[in-house]
């Protein structure tokens, strides 16, 4: 099976400022992967590489069997989809529904065809109220929703997004993982560069962390969660439930809050047992 | 160059414009060009790391290269007005009002370019003005660089969406028209957050201030922003005479 995502050594820099060192690591189909490092890591230029929109010094990054090199962002579209760190500020149309279906329109779909992604990508985010609405009148948070909608709407193979869920909250928060986790299933590959590692664990397995422009670590996402002495030296806290699993010696070191409450509850019934 | 009172800057940009429009065509235009080209060129020069802190200039590397942008973007800016200029008139008055419009770009360009907004606030401040009226001067300077980064990450999002950019001529105007809306509602947006930063620094309308760090006047530079107003009047006499 070809990989959905391929990064061979790639390294840019802007002027003098290395910002990426030999990076190099596959994404297979489905697979969900957080991109993580402290600012200024390289994680914004990465995304920005593999849309296309700026190409590597060295090194390569095929999207399937296409080499960014060869394509532009406009033609990597067909199967990236994108949101950047500045989401809020990337809408134009008049409407929510008119931006969500800028990209579908864009890529030449027909009229029912894009009416369905819309609307798909619009019900995934909880959006449909907000779908005649001016993005301007609503607030930047929204605004940032019905940016990744837009992705969505792309239907594409692979999503890349930019801190999607700064300055959501919770609620929303919630509503950005469960559409995503739905687009793995469907078999779409996730590389979502967030300082939120709740979020992350939440919705992610894997992990890629960059170091100043370095591959620092690749490798399962809880595992690393759960592991505060590696996550320091890469400018990483851990969330609140893996920090607090840890604290109390769950079995099995869990990062999620589900898993932690289950854990939790087998404990207490454990100990609850033999006073019975 | 950068060094240079604020007030210089703007007299020579000013002065460019107005003599590029008095002095007969196409001759008086072409040497305004010239001269506004030469100032593009050398918008990096004197530019060491550190000189002028909050410079919004085309950055901090000496040499060429920045005079070289700012050329760029003059060239780039002019370059739709000739082509309708060449569409309604015949080639003399092209040129003629070409050369005007060029010279009048190029040299807003190398202004924003050099030009520094907070030393421009502190000049005014300085000459007496009103440190609200002296901050909408610096405000509506400093927006520039701001909406054309703005515009640049909506363009890029779009590219991003499957736009071409050498794409079929209609869905590119419909999208550079759509632009316009949210660049503007954005700096209202900023306009809004930024009153609302200052009144809570104590920058209230009407309010006279002293400034930290007036940047200095040299007699020189002051016989020279005179010799421009006398050279601008004298080509207006010469042209009514
Ligand atoms: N346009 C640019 N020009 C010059 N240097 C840049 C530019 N963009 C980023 N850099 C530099 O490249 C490095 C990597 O930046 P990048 O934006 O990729 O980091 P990041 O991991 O996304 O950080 P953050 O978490 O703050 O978003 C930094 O040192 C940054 O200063
Ligand atoms: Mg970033």
């Amino acid at each position: 099976m070809t990989d959905a995502l391929r990064l061979e050594r790639v390294s840019f820099a802007y002027g003098d400022v290395t910002a990426l060192a030999e990076v190099s690591f596959a994404l297979g189909p489905g697979e969900r992967a957080a991109l993580l490092g402290r600012n200024g890591a390289g994680k914004s230029t990465l995304v920005r590489l593999v849309t296309g929109l700026r190409r590597p010094a060295a090194g390569s990054i095929w999207v399937e069997d296409w080499d960014t090199r060869d394509r532009p962002p406009e033609q990597l579209a067909r199967r990236v989809g994108s949101m950047f760190q500045y989401a809020d500020q990337q809408l134009f149309a008049r409407t929510v529904r008119d931006d969500v279906s800028f990209g579908p329109r864009a890529l030449g779909f027909a009229a029912p065809e894009v009416q369905q992604r819309v609307g798909r990508a619009l019900a995934a985010l909880g959006l449909e109220a907000h779908a005649a609405h001016h993005p301007y009148d609503l607030p930047p948070a929204f605004r940032k929703l019905a940016a990744l909608a837009g992705a969505l709407a792309l239907e594409p193979r692979l999503l890349v997004l930019d801190e999607p869920t700064a300055g959501l909250d919770r609620a929303l928060r919630a509503r950005v993982a469960s559409a995503l986790l739905e687009r793995a299933a469907a078999g779409a590959a996730l590389l979502v560069v967030t300082h939120d590692l709740a979020f992350a664990a939440e919705t992610l397995e894997r992990a890629l962390v960059l170091d100043r422009g370095r591959l620092a670590c690749d490798e399962p996402l809880a595992g690393l969660l759960a592991a505060p002495p590696r996550l320091e030296p890469l400018g990483l806290a851990p969330p609140a439930v893996a920090a607090l699993s840890r604290a109390l010696g769950l079995p099995g070191a869990p990062v999620r809050e589900a898993d932690a409450a289950r854990a939790l509850a087998r404990v207490a019934a454990g100990r609850r047992a033999p006073l019975d | 160059m950068t060094r240079l009172h604020p007030f210089t800057l703007l007299a020579l940009a000013a002065a460019l414009v107005a003599l590029a429009w008095l002095l007969p065509a196409p001759w008086g235009a072409a040497g305004t060009l010239a001269v506004a080209a030469v100032l593009a060129l050398f918008s990096g020069a004197g530019l060491t790391p550190g000189a002028s802190p909050g410079s919004t200039g085309t950055g901090m590397s000496p040499g060429w290269r920045p005079g070289l942008v700012v050329l760029r973007t003059a060239v780039v800016t002019a370059a739709p007005f000739w082509l309708f200029l060449f569409i309604l008139h015949d080639v003399s008055t092209t040129v003629a009002l070409g050369l005007r419009i060029t010279t009048m770009v190029a040299s807003v360009v190398w202004l924003v370019a050099v030009l520094a907004p907070a030393r421009l606030v502190e000049a005014m401040v300085a000459a007496g003005w009103r440190a609200g009226t002296a901050y909408l001067f610096a405000a509506t300077l400093s927006a520039v660089p701001v909406l054309k980064a703005r515009a640049q990450r909506i363009v890029e999002a779009q590219r991003c969406r499957g736009l071409s950019p050498r794409g079929g001529l209609g869905p590119r105007v419909r999208a550079l028209r759509a632009l316009a809306l949210p660049l503007i509602l954005s700096a209202l947006h900023e306009v809004d957050e930024r009153a609302l930063a200052l009144e809570s620094r104590g920058l209230v309308p009407g309010a006279r201030r002293t400034p930290l760090a007036p940047p200095p006047d040299r007699g020189a530079e002051r016989a020279v922003r005179w010799a421009l107003v006398a050279l601008c009047v004298a080509a207006l006499v010469w042209r009514l005479a």
